[in-house]
């Protein structure tokens, strides 16, 4: 069997994925403390200030990278609840409600410091402007997903209404993206994109690092949450018993 | 305006959410396995 596929059909047995994830944890948790220590030391104690935002700028290097996670954790939710909808894969209907309180984290991040930087830099801590606005519903997605999961009772069919959710919702990433464009924002537009970026390297790089050690925390995050979601849904299985038989040894 | 207690509350506030979501996984697994074992050794006594 092609390796790649193998991984795949390994991944979606629960015994293997609780192993597997168990081994990636601490691996992930060191990338993330080692990149956010860089990150930070670059972002805090390096980089100059901005000359219109002065120290304000500081922020940035922890709002742009929860935003851009807020995004990127439900546009996963949407593909993982396409896949489970379509395929049945239970590793995926656990991944989608894992996933939702920590892009709900990431997205009350955006939301706060965002705040926080608009005070001195806007003079407000909050404007219904579209960018701010989408951000605050896609939290409200993520409470909604949430929400739906835990008003069923059979775990399956609180996965399939949950996947269902976090595809439609998915219908606010573009609004998010584009609002700064479609609309005539307070927000400024985006600073990196594929066509270059309006950005000094010397406030690029900690953006970056700090975007990379959010993509650690995620991973070992998802996979913790994934770990006792799966515990709990199989507890009376063979493999957990044996898991338990084993620790209590 | 000094800038400085908007960063100090942006980093304060983004750990401690960020500690909550680390930890709060691992504060139930602890409570969901001293649960699952503690039914175990009852149903083992039990049988």
């Amino acid at each position: 069997m092609n390796p790649i596929y193998l991984f795949f059909h390994k991944t979606g047995s629960p015994p293997w994925f609780y192993s597997f994830s168990g081994k990636l944890i601490p691996w992930l948790w060191a990338g993330f403390l080692l990149l956010a220590a860089y990150g930070l030391y670059l972002g805090l104690l390096v980089a100059p200030p901005d000359y219109q935002q002065g120290e304000s700028v500081r922020i940035m290097y922890v709002h742009v990278p929860a935003a851009w996670m807020s995004m990127m954790i439900y546009g996963l939710m949407a593909i993982w609840g396409f896949i489970a909808l379509v395929w049945r894969i239970r590793i995926m209907e656990v991944l989608i409600i894992s996933s939702a309180p920590i892009g709900a984290a990431f997205t009350i991040i955006a939301l706060i410091t965002g705040s926080l930087w608009g005070r001195p830099t806007w003079g407000t801590y909050w404007v219904w402007d579209a960018r701010l606005t989408s951000e605050l519903v896609l939290l409200f997605l993520y409470f909604g997903v949430i929400a739906l999961y835990n008003s069923y009772d059979e775990p399956r069919k609180a996965a399939r209404a949950a996947s269902l959710m976090a595809i439609v919702g998915a219908i606010n990433l573009p609004i998010i993206h584009f609002s700064v464009v479609w609309w005539n924002t307070l927000h400024q537009g985006s600073s990196i994109g594929t066509s270059g970026n309006s950005i000094h390297p010397s406030m690029l790089w900690p953006l970056l690092y700090m975007a990379l050690a959010f993509k650690f925390y995620y991973g070992a995050n998802l996979l913790s949450r994934a770990r006792v979601r799966l515990l709990k849904q199989d507890h009376r299985k063979r493999w957990v018993q044996d898991l338990l038989t084993e620790e209590t040894r | 305006m000094s800038h400085t207690p908007f960063i100090l509350a942006s980093y304060l506030i983004s750990t401690v959410v960020l500690l909550w979501a680390a930890l709060s996984p691992v504060i139930i697994k602890r409570g969901l396995l001293k649960q699952l074992k503690y039914r175990q050794t009852r149903m083992d006594k039990s049988q």
